[in-house]
């Protein structure tokens, strides 16, 4: 498809320009912009969403770079309606080599993907459990074993912790966006996540499920402490059956 | 010899017709809302309900009497009545609702031209997105600033829904119907659909819902998401009643429309019209109507359970009663993924015929390219989990949901090859519809891409519910179908209208909605991958930066949509005339005069090649 | 493209000036049955997703069983003044509900299933006989037996037994999921029921009108396809709904 083509040089020095400017902003703005991760699977987002705009990059570009040599090389700038051009209807090469790098493209996010789920899914055993109840529009946290009920989350740094959460209304979404994990709270079922906080400071607990009046300001504050600090807040909790 | 009607018709008054000379759309919006206060009168005496808290079941009654009222009142009903009682229609009662020598009227009547349905399917669309548009500026407005200043949080989230379910409601019908009526049968060498009423009927029970579904708005909006979630919907008052019905009835109209169109392609194409010469958009449209078929039952059905949890307190989606929004939530995206694609596949069909035309050349790999329409038709049947990857419904099925997710991304991205195959080497003829196209090209990759961060289910279980899903179906529906849809309509505007679509202004919108897609959706994404959650009234300090740059990028793309509704009424009434083919295109409705007459050929056409054989005697002489 | 304009040839099209060749009309309505036979399927088979689904998650046992009062809607005013009064004597308790009718779903499984067969018999007799007059009667005679069969249908869904609950501060009368699923289910035959009544009534008179006739039967085969697929659906639903039923 491209022998003798012309403009072949522009055209592979539009992809490479794209192609960077591509990289650098899939760096740039998942760095700029993606919150500060406090738990392995919010690295693991942010690592995939990188490694994915990377990927991207070149793919769109290409389509990028095509699509600006058609314009400058192909535009007809005659007067009135342009002739037939050679007519082409197949071409078996492009055709299998775009399906063989869109397949392999796709098999690896697929790997990739598959991989991710797989370690998130693994647990390492004896993780802290933390009972979630969302209601209109309030989240309310539980710690089972020590009769604790609070409206922050507090969570130990470096121990996993389980979810297990529901609603007693309509569907709400639990959501930490520091963490990467997210699951719908539903009434009369509890489902659960789990995740390993790695890193101290506060983060903010949404609503991502829309659940009626003031779905908007369904938020509570956690916090990752020392564990430590977090059995001292524990103790320092009223105790409610 | 057989003539057609234009010439053996001599009288100027049209015969037949029987009652349907009484009934046009004003008639029956009269008989609608007679019918809707009839049966709401009734409805209060029966189900107790005091006037300032109506209750679901006068809702649903109101609704069901404004239906059929509107469906008596346009005469949808004199076609089955007279076949009830055995006085089928004469010639002259056909003739006059082809809307024969009806001149104007006949846009506003039951009419069975498919030509006349595929102008009211343009003009419904129309209507439908500027309902759409103006509350994505409320919208959008309101989220100008963090807080709550300008649209009522009441208010703003009874319209998060409507403003969804419209735009939807838009770009289902906004290649498929205009051009799936108007240019798909003459295409193929018919002289109207296989079933000239149903198609009227299909268009009329759509502008019935459509109403219906704006009204909504009167009553107090829809407080629940366009996704209408069992639990909450199951607190939302009688807007969800009236959302529920308007689906209802939707359904119906997509179904009879599927029917229509798969019967046309199927047994009406002309001699020598055989499938591997079908003009590539034809084939876009009967895939499309296939996946239709299969997908709206799904949404009857999900409705219909709504509304019997609602009105006879049944407890499909009730957990009180046993009930699960997981069952909404399943049959809600089966038909949901289909029917992206049942908005997707006739904007890129359009695009591939458009395409080959502009550049003078062939459809590049023609039969992969219908083979990826039907793969991606096929797959999106299997992969309406991937809505539900963080819902916490079947957790183990997440890997398998995800294999069949990202194998789309094959099918799409041959959609590519195909369209810049097509275009390179051509002589490309930059036309407005050629520069909708490259609009399209430049979105589609966005909308594509983003896609696949989505399908990636640990990267979902971030992004989901997010700002960022909404940008990446912003880029699908806005930058990418409507970029189609409008390139289509630049397309075959002339062969409605015998005008063109005006060229300067047409780019002036083009590059006022592009930069604005940039920007509104572009932003969004950063929210979204911030951290702000989706269908919310205020948001955090935080987000304060992208959400104005998205409120101000929304205004220019309002801005340039109405510049392109400028352009279609200036066109319209006063445009260059652009005679019977403008593009000098093969396909047969460019073949035939504008305007297209009653019954659009004079003798059958018979086919011998496929239309895409630009330039191809010239490799053989 | 290249379009040979050839005067003589025959006109085609679905449009009014234009009669067409029966054979052609009919075997374009023909498929027009079958793709609407098709929504059909994936109606029933949607109703059927949400009868088995609603079975296999049984959330809190509901699927045949509730906690309230049990009632019917005769009973709705006596519970609520009740509720309103404060004098509900007893607590909640779980209410189990039996089986709906297996008979009563058989029967009109049957009424369903005789109808299409009666029709089918009709037109097999207008197709030999050509007699429109007893043909006209036959559609008749499967009229009544879909309007027996609505009314079968009615009894069922009347006996549906309902459960005063008081969830929430809101006093209603409810129903299990099971029940659910059944009223969606018989709702749905009820409909096709009306349809199959409206189809054979045009039948009937447009036989005794002489506007089907010997030569002209094609509606009636048309008619014949939905009807009896309605009889399918109608016995394929039943026999779901009558073995797998309750949840062990």
């Amino acid at each position: 498809m491209f022998s003798g083509e012309k403009n072949l040089k522009s055209f592979f020095w539009a992809w490479a320009i794209i192609t960077a400017v591509g990289v650098f902003l899939s760096v740039f703005l998942t760095h700029r912009y993606m919150p500060q991760m406090m738990s392995n699977d919010g690295n693991l987002a942010t690592e995939t969403t990188i490694l994915f705009s990377i990927l991207a990059a070149p793919v769109a570009a290409g389509v990028y770079a095509s699509a600006l040599h058609v314009m400058r090389t192909y535009r007809y700038r005659g007067e009135g309606v342009p002739p037939a051009a050679t007519p082409i209807r197949e071409n078996t090469k492009t055709l299998v080599t775009w399906l063989t790098a869109s397949a392999v493209l796709t098999v690896f996010v697929l790997v990739w993907g598959l991989g991710a789920l797989a370690a998130e899914n693994s647990s390492s055993g004896n993780p802290l459990i933390v009972n979630v109840t969302g209601q209109q529009w309030v989240w309310t946290f539980s710690y089972p074993g020590s009769h604790v009920t609070s409206d922050e989350l507090y969570l130990p740094e470096n121990r996993e912790v389980e979810f297990r959460i529901t609603s007693v209304d309509v569907t709400h979404g639990f959501w930490v966006a520091n963490f990467g994990v997210q699951v719908d709270a539903n009434p009369g079922v509890i489902t659960t996540i789990h995740t390993k906080p790695n890193r101290l400071g506060a983060f903010v607990v949404r609503c991502e499920q829309f659940c009626g009046l003031n779905h908007a300001f369904m938020e509570s504050v956690g916090h990752v402490v020392s564990p430590k600090q977090f059995s001292n807040w524990l103790t320092s909790q009223p105790q409610r059956a | 010899m057989v003539t057609t009607l234009e010439h053996t018709a001599t009288s100027a008054e049209p015969k037949g017709g029987g009652l349907a000379r009484h009934q046009n759309f004003a008639t029956a919006i009269i008989a609608g809302g007679i019918l809707a206060w009839v049966f709401w009168f009734v409805a209060r005496r029966l189900f107790f309900a005091d006037s300032d808290n109506v209750s679901d079941e006068v809702a649903v009654m109101t609704a069901t009497g404004w239906m059929i009222g509107f469906w008596i009142g346009i005469g949808a009903f004199n076609g089955p009545f007279r076949w009830l009682v055995g006085r089928d229609h004469t010639r002259e009662d056909d003739l006059y609702y082809a809307g024969h020598n009806l001149g104007r009227a006949r846009y506003w009547k039951y009419t069975t031209d498919h030509k006349v349905v595929g102008v009211q399917y343009i003009i419904t669309t129309m209507g439908l997105l500027a309902v759409g548009g103006i509350l994505a500026m409320a919208i959008r407005t309101e989220l100008i600033v963090p807080g709550n200043h300008f649209v009522n949080q009441q208010v703003y989230n009874g319209f998060i829904a409507i403003h969804g379910m419209v735009m939807i409601l838009a770009l289902i019908v906004a290649v498929s119907g205009p051009w799936g009526n108007f240019v798909m049968p003459i295409m193929i060498g018919a002289r109207d659909m296989a079933f000239p009423r149903l198609n009227a009927l299909s268009l009329w029970t759509l502008v019935s819902a459509a109403v219906l579904l704006v009204t909504v708005l009167a009553v107090g909006g829809l407080p629940v998401g366009w996704v209408v979630m069992g639990t909450i919907a199951d607190q939302a008052g009688v807007g969800m009643d009236f959302f529920a019905m308007a689906i209802v009835v939707f359904t119906v109209s997509t179904t009879v429309a599927s029917i229509n169109l798969i019967t046309t392609v199927i047994t009406m194409r002309t001699k020598g019209m055989t499938l591997d010469r079908l003009p590539i958009f034809v084939w876009g449209t009967l895939v499309t109507a296939v996946l239709a078929l299969y997908a709206f039952p799904f949404f009857f059905v999900a409705e219909l359970n709504q509304i019997l949890d609602r009105t006879v307190s049944t407890s499909f989606y009730v957990a009180a009663g046993g009930g699960t929004s997981w069952l909404q939530a399943n049959l809600f995206w089966l038909m949901g993924h289909p029917e992206v694609y049942v908005i997707l596949i006739p904007a890129i069909a359009a695009l591939f015929e458009i395409s080959s035309v502009m550049a003078r050349k062939p459809v590049f790999s023609y039969r992969t390219a219908v083979g990826s329409m039907v793969a991606l038709s096929g797959l999106s049947a299997l992969v309406w989990a991937h809505h539900m990857f963080t819902s916490g419904w079947a957790p183990a099925l997440g890997g398998p949901f995800m294999v069949t997710t990202e194998l789309i991304s094959i099918p799409t991205g041959i959609f590519f090859l195909v369209l810049v195959g097509t275009l390179w080497r051509g002589n490309v003829w930059m036309k407005l519809p050629t520069v909708w196209m490259f609009g399209f090209i430049f979105n589609f990759i966005i909308g594509g891409v983003t896609g696949i961060y989505l399908s990636d289910v640990p990267l979902d279980e971030q992004l989901h519910g997010t700002m960022f899903v909404t940008a990446h179906f912003h880029y699908i529906f806005v930058g990418s179908v409507l970029f189609g849809a409008i390139s289509a309509l630049a397309f075959w505007f002339p062969k409605v209208t015998g005008r063109y679509l005006n060229e300067w202004l047409g780019r002036i919108s083009f590059w006022l909605v592009f930069i604005g897609v940039q920007i509104t959706f572009g932003a969004m994404f950063l929210s979204g991958l911030k951290g702000m959650p989706r269908r919310v009234a205020s948001y955090d300090l935080a987000f304060e930066h992208t959400n104005f740059i998205s409120t101000m990028g929304a205004y220019i793309i309002m801005a340039g949509m109405l510049v392109l509704l400028g352009a279609i009424i200036h066109s319209w009434r006063k445009g260059e005339p652009s005679g019977p083919n403008p593009w000098q295109a093969n396909s047969l409705e460019w073949q035939v005069p504008t305007p297209v007459p009653l019954e659009n050929f004079e003798t059958e056409p018979v086919v011998t090649e496929d239309p895409y054989n630009y330039g191809e005697e010239l490799v053989n002489s | 493209m290249t379009i040979d304009l050839e005067p003589h040839s025959e006109m085609h099209g679905g449009t009014p000036g234009h009669h067409e060749p029966p054979e052609k009309v009919d075997a374009r309505q023909r498929l027009g049955v079958w793709l609407f036979i098709g929504a059909d399927v994936v109606t029933l088979g949607a109703l059927l997703f949400t009868y088995l689904y609603l079975r296999g998650v049984n959330t809190d046992h509901h699927w045949m069983s509730m906690v309230g009062y049990k009632g019917s809607l005769h009973t709705y005013a006596y519970w609520w003044n009740a509720a309103e009064n404060g004098t509900l004597k007893n607590a909640p308790a779980t209410v189990y509900v039996p089986l709906i009718s297996t008979g009563l779903q058989w029967l009109l499984a049957a009424l369903t299933v005789v109808s299409a067969g009666l029709l089918w018999l009709g037109e097999k007799g207008l197709r030999t006989t050509k007699n429109a007059k007893a043909f006209s009667s036959m559609a008749l005679l499967a009229t009544l037996v879909t309007l027996g069969g609505i009314v079968v249908a009615a009894i069922l869904l009347k006996d549906i037994p309902q459960i005063f609950v008081t969830v929430n501060d809101s006093n209603t009368m409810s129903y299990t999921t099971y029940d659910s699923a059944m009223m969606a289910i018989i709702g749905s035959t009820i409909g096709h029921l009306v349809i199959l009544a409206f189809l054979g009534l045009g039948l009937a008179i447009r036989s005794a009108r002489g506007v089907i006739n010997g030569d002209k039967w094609h509606q009636v085969r048309l008619v014949r396809f939905f009807w009896v697929w309605v009889a399918i659906s109608a016995v394929v639903s039943t026999l779901i709904t009558t073995t797998i039923t309750s949840v062990h």
